[in-house]
This record gives C-alpha cells, sequence and structure tokens, in this order.
C-alpha cells in the first residue's frame, strides 16, 4: 500500500508544483477574501476585529478548500485518468488516503502563507506563546476538511453537476469543524486560551476526524465507482 | 413488508393518538407556571415532531447501510421517502419552534442550539435531493444517496454538540426547564403525542414506499413498451 | 442467432488445441444501467492465446462488456472470470493482469511520458521499473520524447505512450476499445507491429470498427447487437460473407 500511496501522492505534488493551478487560485482567493473582510467589516482603522478573526479565517480557508477540491479531481477526470486509476490492482481505499493526503498537503501550503499576513492584517495580540496549540487546532481541523472534501468531492465529480454540487453538500457536514475551530481560533487570538480551556475543542475536533474518517474507509469504495 | 395493519386503520390510530395528546396537554396536564403559560402547549407537538423527524433520518441511515450491503431498489425507495418525511417534519419542527419562540421570548428566531441543529439539518437532507437530481443513472444515484445518508446522520448529533462551543446568546431557560422534572400528566401527554406522531411517519413513510413503488413500475413498464 | 451458431475454423491459425485453459469465462452476463439493459445475457468463453474480436453497431454493448471485463464495471447478474478470478469476488489479481487500450489515453497531460509511466509502474508494483520504462518507450519509439510532458504530445504519440502505459505491467490480456481510431499512420504501424510481436503469449478481446483489421487478426469473431450475442465464429471468415452476415444479424439503421 505504501509505495501506491506514495505514487499517487507523488502525481498530485508534481504536478500541482508545475502548473500551480490549485495554489495560485486558493491563495489569490484567500488573500482577496481578507482584504474584502477588512473593507465588509473594519469600517475605520479603530474597529476591533478581534472577535471575528476566527470566523474570518475559517470561512476563508474552506472556501478555498472548495476550489482544491474541484481541481484534485477535475483532473482525474480529464482524459480518463480516473479509469486508469480505477484499472490499477490498488483498494481504493489507498486512493482516498493520498488524494486527502495530496489535498491537506496543499491546504497546508496555503495556510502557511497565509496566516503571517492575516496575522500582520487583523489579530493585533502576538500569540507566539499559544502558537504549538494554534497548529494543532489548524491540523486537526484541516484533516476533518480534507477527509470529508475527499470523500464528498469523490462523489461530485461523478454527477452531472460536477463542482456545482460539492459546496452545497460540504459545507452543512463542515460547520461542526467550522463552529469548534472558529471559536478555538478566536480564543487564541483573543486572549490566549491555554490547553485546559482548549482541550473540549480540540477532543472534538479530533473526534470528528476519526469518525468521519471510519465512515469515509466504509463508504469510499462506492462513492468512486463500481 | 407484512402488513399487519391496514393503511387507513394506521392514520386513523395516528390521529386518534394526536387528538388524544392535544387534549391531555391542553385539559390534563397543568399549564406552565413559568412566564411561558399556555405557549408551552406546543411543546406536545413540537418535541414529537423533532423526536419524529431524528427517527425519519435514522430510518434511511439503516436503509442506506442496507443498500450499500445488498443494492436492491426497495432500500433506496425507503431511504429517499424516509428523507423526504424527515426534512418536512423538519421544516415543521422550525415552524412550531419559531412560533414558540415568538410566543415565549416574543422573537421568531434565536439562536438556540437544537433549533439551529435543525436548520443545518434542513440545509443537510436539502443537499440529499440536489445530489439526486444531479446523478441520472439510477443505481449510482441510489449509491452515492445511500452514502451521504449515512454522513449526514453521523454528522447530526456531532453538529448539535458543535453548536455548544459558541458563545451563548438568546439561550432561552425555558427549553431546559422542560428538561428537568416533567411532571407526570405532562409526560404522559408528551408520550401519547409522541406515539401518535410515530405512528403518523410510519403510515406516511408505507404510503410513500407504495407510491415509489408505482411510480418505478410505471416506468419500467414505459421502458419495455419503449416510450 | 444465439451462441449455439458458433462454430471453430479447424483451419484456423492460432487457435490453441481443445482442452487448452480458459483465459475469460463469461456466463450470462447482464448488465443494467438503471432500466436500461446495455447487456441482456452474454456468454462466451476464450482460451488463452485467443484473439476476440467483437463487432457491432453503436450502443450493442461491445465497450461495456470490455468495461467488466476491466472491472471497471461490475456485471448485474451472471459471472465473469478472467485469468481466473471473478471479477466481483476477486478483482485485485484480475486487474494485475489485464490491459486496457481505449479511445482516450488515460495520461496525465501535465506530467511527463516517464512520471506517467513511472507513476502506473508503482501502482502495479514492478520491480524493474526503470529498466521496463526505457524498454518500452524505446519500443513506442518514444525515447526522445521521455522528459516531456504529454501535453505537447500529438494525439499519435500520446496513443503510443498510452500502449506503452497499458502494457507496462505485462498483462496477460489486453483489452483493446477501438484501438486504431484516431491513429495516425505511424502509431497504427507500431500498434500493429506490437501486437504482432506479444500476440503470442497474450489473450486478446478487441472492439472495432475496423474490419480489415479485425477480420485478420481474430481467432473468433463475434457480432453483438442490442446487448446479445447475435453471431458467433471462428476466424476465416471472408470480407464479402462477413458483410452479408452483418447485414443480416444487425437491425438496419445500425451503421457498422
Amino acid at each position: 500500500m505504501g509505495r501506491q500511496f506514495l505514487a499517487i501522492l507523488r502525481k498530485d505534488l508534481i504536478r500541482e508544483l508545475r502548473t500551480r493551478e490549485m495554489l495560485v487560485s486558493m491563495f489569490l482567493f484567500v488573500m482577496l477574501a481578507l482584504v474584502i473582510f477588512h473593507y465588509a467589516f473594519g469600517v475605520d482603522d479603530e474597529a476591533d476585529l478581534t472577535s471575528l478573526t476566527g470566523g474570518m479565517l475559517w470561512v476563508t480557508f474552506v472556501f478555498a478548500v472548495l476550489l482544491g477540491l474541484n481541481r484534485s479531481f477535475a483532473q482525474e477526470k480529464d482524459e480518463q485518468c480516473l479509469d486508469g486509476l480505477l484499472l490499477c490492482p490498488v483498494d481504493r481505499v489507498t486512493i482516498f488516503l493520498a488524494k486527502a493526503a495530496g489535498n491537506l498537503v496543499f491546504l497546508l501550503i496555503i495556510q502557511a502563507v497565509s496566516v503571517p499576513v492575516f496575522t500582520l492584517f487583523f489579530v493585533e495580540r502576538s500569540y507566539l506563546p499559544d502558537l504549538g496549540l494554534f497548529i494543532l487546532v489548524l491540523l486537526l481541523a484541516d484533516l476533518g476538511i480534507c477527509t470529508l472534501g475527499t470523500l464528498l468531492a469523490t462523489i461530485s465529480m461523478n454527477t452531472r453537476a460536477r463542482d456545482l454540487l460539492l459546496p452545497i453538500v460540504f459545507l452543512p457536514l463542515i460547520v461542526p469543524v467550522l463552529i469548534a475551530a472558529t471559536s478555538a481560533t478566536t480564543a487564541i487570538f483573543a486572549e490566549g486560551a491555554d490547553l485546559g480551556a482548549l482541550l473540549g475543542r480540540l477532543g472534538f475536533l479530533a473526534a470528528f476526524d476519526a469518525v468521519f474518517l471510519v465512515a469515509a474507509y466504509g463508504t469510499y469504495d462506492f462513492a468512486i465507482g463500481e | 413488508m407484512k402488513k399487519l395493519v391496514s393503511a387507513p386503520a394506521l392514520f386513523a390510530y395516528a390521529g386518534a393518538l394526536l387528538v388524544a395528546g392535544l387534549l391531555l396537554g391542553f385539559y390534563y396536564a397543568p399549564t406552565d407556571a413559568s412566564s411561558m403559560g399556555y405557549s408551552q402547549k406546543i411543546f406536545y407537538y413540537h418535541a414529537p415532531i423533532a423526536e419524529t423527524a431524528l427517527v425519519a433520518f435514522g430510518i434511511a441511515f439503516v436503509a442506506a447501510i442496507l443498500y450499500l450491503r445488498d443494492p436492491q431498489p426497495k432500500w433506496d425507495r425507503l431511504g429517499y421517502a424516509s428523507v423526504r418525511l424527515g426534512l418536512l417534519f423538519s421544516l415543521l419542527v422550525m415552524a412550531t419552534g419559531m412560533i414558540w419562540g415568538k410566543a415565549a421570548w416574543d422573537a421568531w428566531w434565536a439562536w438556540e442550539p437544537r433549533l439551529t441543529t435543525f436548520l443545518i439539518v434542513c440545509f443537510l437532507y436539502a443537499a440529499y435531493f440536489v445530489l439526486r437530481q444531479v446523478v441520472e443513472e439510477e443505481s449510482r444515484r441510489a449509491t452515492f444517496a445511500a452514502v451521504f445518508a449515512i454522513v449526514a446522520f453521523i454528522d447530526v448529533p456531532i453538529t448539535f454538540f458543535a453548536i455548544r462551543f459558541m458563545p451563548e446568546g438568546l439561550h432561552p431557560a425555558v427549553i431546559t426547564a422542560t428538561d428537568t422534572g416533567m411532571e407526570g400528566s405532562m409526560f404522559l401527554s408528551f408520550v401519547i403525542s409522541m406515539a401518535g406522531m410515530t405512528l403518523l411517519l410510519v403510515a406516511l413513510l408505507r404510503a410513500d414506499v407504495a407510491a415509489e413503488r408505482l411510480r418505478d413500475e410505471i416506468a419500467d413498464l414505459k421502458t419495455r413498451i419503449g416510450g | 442467432m444465439d451462441g449455439s451458431a458458433s462454430e471453430t475454423n479447424p483451419g484456423a491459425g492460432g487457435v490453441p488445441p481443445a482442452g487448452a485453459a480458459l483465459e475469460i469465462e463469461v456466463d450470462g452476463l447482464r448488465k443494467t444501467f438503471g432500466r436500461r439493459d446495455v447487456l441482456r445475457g452474454v456468454s462466451f468463453t476464450l482460451e488463452r492465446g485467443g484473439f476476440l474480436v467483437m463487432f457491432g453497431p453503436n450502443g450493442a454493448g461491445k465497450t461495456t462488456t470490455l468495461r467488466v471485463l476491466a472491472t471497471l464495471l461490475a456485471p448485474s447478474k451472471g459471472s465473469v472470470r478472467v485469468a481466473g478470478h471473478d471479477v466481483r469476488e476477486d478483482p485485485m489479481p484480475v486487474r494485475r493482469a489485464v490491459g486496457l487500450i481505449s479511445h482516450s489515453p488515460m495520461l496525465y497531460l501535465d506530467l511527463t511520458a516517464q512520471e506517467n509511466l513511472r507513476f502506473y509502474a508503482d501502482m502495479y508494483r514492478l520491480d524493474d521499473r526503470e529498466e521496463r520504462i526505457t524498454e518500452l518507450l524505446d519500443r513506442v519509439e518514444l525515447a526522445h520524447r521521455r522528459y516531456d510532458v504529454v501535453r505537447t504530445f500529438s494525439k499519435g504519440m500520446r496513443q503510443r505512450l498510452a500502449i506503452a502505459r497499458a502494457i507496462l505491467h505485462r498483462p496477460r490480456v489486453l483489452l483493446l476499445d477501438e484501438p486504431h481510431s484516431g491513429l495516425d499512420p505511424r502509431a497504427v504501424d507500431i500498434l500493429d507491429g506490437l501486437l504482432g510481436e506479444i500476440r503470442e503469449e497474450h489473450t486478446f478481446v478487441m472492439v472495432t470498427h475496423h474490419i480489415e483489421k479485425g477480420l485478420e487478426l481474430a481467432t473468433r469473431l463475434m457480432i453483438l447487437d442490442g446487448g446479445k450475442i447475435v453471431w458467433e465464429h471462428g476466424a476465416g471468415v471472408a470480407r464479402d460473407a462477413f458483410d452479408a452476415v452483418y447485414r443480416e444479424h444487425v437491425q438496419e439503421g445500425s451503421v457498422l
């Protein structure tokens, strides 16, 4: 399984680093959203947006992920590469894990670039002491987003609506992650929360990841085709 | 499925229980002592409708698993009908909840955890119909719908749980009050309404599944005669 | 009109003696898409080393049959065994044994020829990845384009690379879906040369509209129409005779 997993992941990474289709559009989208947020919420320079920071960040990421997920599967449909993939003697779950891992890598790249900019724009307090905690929130939320997103993008790609369907099915399902990640992030940006205060939310995100990893594991065979 | 009770009889039982529950709620159970007063009576319908909606989604969840294990059209019909009724009941939950909210705290809408959960549930299962709409081929449509019904049902309690992480705004002590120590007479009215509502779901589900089956048969016949 | 019309022509070359191992066994295969019956009871067997060519009008179910053999579609009813394994119960060994060439090349356009082949080599867990890739790129005359992105390839070059992709893992059974359509003459030559070379140790199922080529290559001929086998024959059918048979068995209005 390891070799096949790496082969799919490597192929997606090579492809993306060569074309930069996904990363460029995701990055520009995130940056534009931040600028728009500034004008939509920060009516004047004095306005304190601290209580909105978590929400702004995660809404942006969730929408950016939609762009990436659609691209990630559109390329499998081009030239019927998906058939080529399905012809291979590979467990469908391996395909799922590799695609989800690829999407996770892309999301992390986008976050690595955009979080510092976001901090510069909107966060007044230094949260350096809580950086580890913040990264933990990011990783746990990202994992859930990519797990569920990959499963649903696979289904969407196999329908007539393709990329139109994904937000409709993905957004209501991802609300719990959005809520937990948003409130945890806002807490860190606002007053610097300690591990104890965030433990409930971190545990919740981890449980979400685990539950939907199992659900995707059990249903991916059906999502990807016969 | 074996039909022990005819469809009209089932509807009649459901109706009788619902009326009985309502009458008991109004004339037997005491009127709420707190500020809610009479408006609390809607609870005897509101809560059973909510429970029934969740039961319907639960049936859809089980039907989805059965379909994926053994892809027979009957499981898809059951799942589809269950989600349809579940969504209908969820909309009723929203409506009764809003009416109650208006009466109890003079606001049509409050971001109360349960009501908010049902709002998200409505979006979730509306997506189920969009998904069905965009897949032409029946077996594939049924498969995708089943996968989604499973994921969606798992998401419902998680959503409810997650909403509690949000800072509390207008949180009605109203509803928590009904949770704690329900009086015997209130409980009886509630249970009878609940039984009536569940029977109503079963009756509707049976009728709906039968209608779907006829629709499928007609479509089959049409293709056979080259229509 | 049905399977019983099958006769083997003892004069035809390439047909192994009776009792040879069966590489493909299809019994009562049905495939429905929703309400549409695409295959309604297809049964045939093909011995190891055989070359089956399927003809038939569009929508007859030829491609569907190939996709079932390739495990891309699950049979609705009936049993299908390829290389000794059931496609539904035991798909992995079938996938290892099968190679598919279809009209779309199934190549990632933004990867180079080498990256594409490496990807598939890893998916099939080949031990001699680099040697095999070098060998095949030479064979399909693309060695000079090894490090070029497939997007820059002509249609014919892509199809040649697709051939390399399909036989990379040394499949025992090759499924060919209109392999000659859209090929430039050079690619046709390469494909035919390759087919000739590996003819001996492989079993083939080919779907084609190219009658000459089909009659020339086949050890078994088949016409599908409306999801059924309407005619079956051993090799050695002359072009004129075949045209007459085709007109006789396929509904009017169907174009070959």
